[in-house]
């Protein structure tokens, strides 16, 4: 089985980050960038079907030139190979725009499964998988926190806020996964020293086929009009036990999604 | 000259963090307590190359030298996790078996260093000798094709948790009837051979040990090499040393620093954060530049040692040692001031390091004998002893 996964340069979210004050796009030139860490469990995923059922395994990013460190990295887990979409054109792609950009390029490579990660930790849409597969006309299998190949059958327990479902569907298909769904490997040293020796084949827009007014912030299709910093923290709430101080406890932790 | 380490060497840095991270100094704590030893951790380091990394590919291991082993022991103790079985297996035991081993030495042991699944410890150090190895009163004799060992060492790291000790011994040279240093594996179930723990004022999940060795009987395949091997054998251990243990006491220092920067910026006492106050800020920013200067000796070190030039390294290690360990000890007291009372209690974690950053200025070199050395082989003083 053929995988194509995507990986994403984000600015770590640990450490504080901001949108350029010019153009109001991430600010990548400040910020310690890394791998959008929701994309380590799709690499992950990736390398366990590989494992159990061979093929080969490419990680496509769409991204600047110093994406190419991620793009490193992402290949010191396991990943055969790699593509790398780059062009100055691309800065302030929509997520449509960038839809396109990736499912150009998957088609290229002509994969059984494209496996994601739910969202970046940037962008934060969560709207990419499906753009794909709308694109490319395959199944989107988004949100799994479990996957199970079976020849030629996808099965995914989809992550919702009560529970979850059981959805199925042939290949060729997108797989969004979240971060309940494995745990990433960390690399080993000869892992990294071999990441250094993989074939990395980068691509232009117009080895795409993709007008460059398509693309980028005069091409995308919504806008950042304004963004500001996040308000202070608000005191917090406060549970005065009448009586019913468990069940007002439960509905508070029930209404901020933690039960 | 260049500062920047490879693209490589700074993926081993960020993976070998993030994975003594998720074990973290409350694990490396709980472990010491609990009179039981870092396994987990050291497994899985192991089997993802991070203890084998200066291993000779051929061996199967990472084929990356001291630069590679130093980032290992430095980003482990920088998460909490200073282990100091990787000085002396990986560097001092591994390097000794690469460079001086016999073919047959190399084949049998450097794989199990490579994947860390063999430990070797280190047994210089003796009650009267110190570390002089001309001084050692361990003896090796000849008994038919084998060898018997008799003597004592002290302050042996980890014995317990290792599957064979590297001994230094002497014999006796067949021309001039001298002594002469020799090196010698020797399996820690060996008959002859008992162990004592030393209680120490450390909190480590490993142990430092009293060894006996009564006519223990080792076959002629545990000399290292032949028997003129011996002091090159030696020397050729103890860059590696130096600048592993600096390595970790600069990320040991690293911790502490990070945890009181953590500190001082979030603890707010009158109305704003203690890191805001000159006379809290500046010990901490003191501390860093001291933690930063012994940093760029030891990475000065180890690319001079890969590079092969192993004098130059033996000055660069030396002096790295020296300024790494008075850098860590100030540290970890800055970082104890910084905290008040918290700084003392267990909760915190700094002030859990500071038994082993304190032996860092006496182990495994003292400040005193690099003073020795470097007065002697750098400014050309007679020798004082």
């Amino acid at each position: 089985m053929n995988i194509v996964v995507l990986v994403k340069q984000v600015p770590d979210s640990g450490s504080e980050r901001g949108l350029s004050a010019d153009d109001k796009t991430v600010d990548r030139g400040s910020a310690n960038n890394v791998i959008n860490e929701m994309d380590e469990y799709a690499i992950e995923e990736a390398l366990k079907i590989q494992e159990a059922h061979g093929g080969e395994v490419t990680v496509l990013t769409v991204g600047p030139q110093q994406a190419a460190e991620s793009i490193r990295k992402a290949l010191s887990m396991g990943p055969d190979k790699a593509m790398h979409v780059v062009d100055d054109a691309l800065h302030g792609s929509c997520a449509l725009a960038t839809s396109k950009v990736l499912a150009a390029a998957i088609g290229r490579l002509s994969p059984d499964l494209v496996i994601s990660g739910a969202e970046s930790t940037d962008g934060r849409v969560q709207v990419i998988p499906h753009m794909i597969a709308e694109r490319l006309g395959i199944a989107a299998l988004t949100g799994a926190r479990k996957l199970v190949v079976d020849g030629a059958t996808l099965t995914v327990e989809r992550q919702t806020d009560e529970g979850y479902e059981v959805v199925t569907a042939a290949t060729p298909a997108v797989v969004s996964v979240w971060d309940t769904i494995n745990e990433p490997r960390y690399p080993s040293f000869k892992g990294i020293m071999a990441a250094k020796k993989k074939p990395v084949e980068t691509l232009s827009l117009a080895d795409l086929g993709i007008a460059a007014d398509e693309v980028g912030l005069s091409g995308a299709s919504s806008a950042v009009v304004e963004a500001g910093k996040r308000p202070p923290r608000q005191g917090g709430t406060k549970v005065t036990d009448e009586g019913d101080g468990g069940v007002k406890l439960v509905e508070f932790l029930a209404s901020e999604k933690f039960v | 000259m260049d500062f920047t380490y490879t693209p490589e060497q700074r993926q081993l840095r960020d993976a070998v963090s993030a994975l003594g991270r998720k074990y973290g100094h409350g694990y490396f704590v709980e472990k010491a307590k609990a009179g039981q030893h870092t396994t987990e951790l050291w497994a899985e380091a192991g089997k993802l190359g991070y203890l084998g990394v200066n291993v000779p590919a051929e061996y199967g291991g990472g084929g990356g030298g001291i630069t590679e082993l130093a980032i290992v022991c430095e980003e482990l103790a920088a998460a909490g996790c200073p282990l100091l079985l990787l000085v002396v297996s990986p560097a001092i035991a591994a390097t000794v078996i690469a460079r001086h081993g016999s073919a047959e030495q190399r084949t049998e042991l450097l794989p199990g260093f490579a994947d860390g699944s063999l430990t070797v410890a280190f047994a210089i150090t003796e009650p009267e000798a110190g570390s002089n190895a001309h001084r050692l009163a361990t003896v090796a004799r000849r008994d038919g094709d084998d060898w018997l060992l008799s003597g004592r060492k002290c302050f042996i790291s980890g014995v317990d948790q290792a599957d064979r000790i590297l001994v230094v011994a002497r014999t006796t040279d067949a021309a001039t009837g001298r002594l002469k240093p020799a090196l010698f594996l020797v399996p820690t179930d060996a008959p002859g051979l008992t162990k004592s723990k030393l209680d120490m004022e450390i909190v480590s999940p490993e142990n430092q040990w009293l060894l006996y060795l009564d006519d223990v009987r080792v076959p002629a395949g545990a000399l290292i090499g032949d028997e003129d091997a011996g002091l090159p054998a030696l020397f050729s251990g103890l860059n590696p040393e130096r600048i592993t243990v600096a390595a970790m006491s600069a990320g040991t220092a690293r911790y502490a620093l990070s945890r009181a920067a953590d500190y001082a910026a979030k603890r707010a006492v009158w109305g704003k954060p203690i890191g805001t106050h000159q006379g809290v800020a500046h010990p901490l920013a003191h501390a860093q530049i001291q933690v930063e200067l012994a940093r760029l000796m030891i990475a000065k070190a180890a690319s001079l040692y890969d590079a092969g030039s192993d004098l130059e390294a033996g000055v660069a290690a030396n002096m790295a040692k020296y300024a790494s360990a008075e850098a860590a000890a100030l540290a970890v007291d800055t970082a104890i001031q910084v905290h008040g009372g918290n700084g003392m209690t267990t909760e915190y974690g700094v002030a859990t390091l500071l038994g082993a950053v304190r032996a860092g200025r006496i182990a495994p070199v003292s400040r005193e004998m690099i003073l020795n050395f470097v007065a002697q082989h750098v400014l050309g003083q007679d020798k004082s002893y």
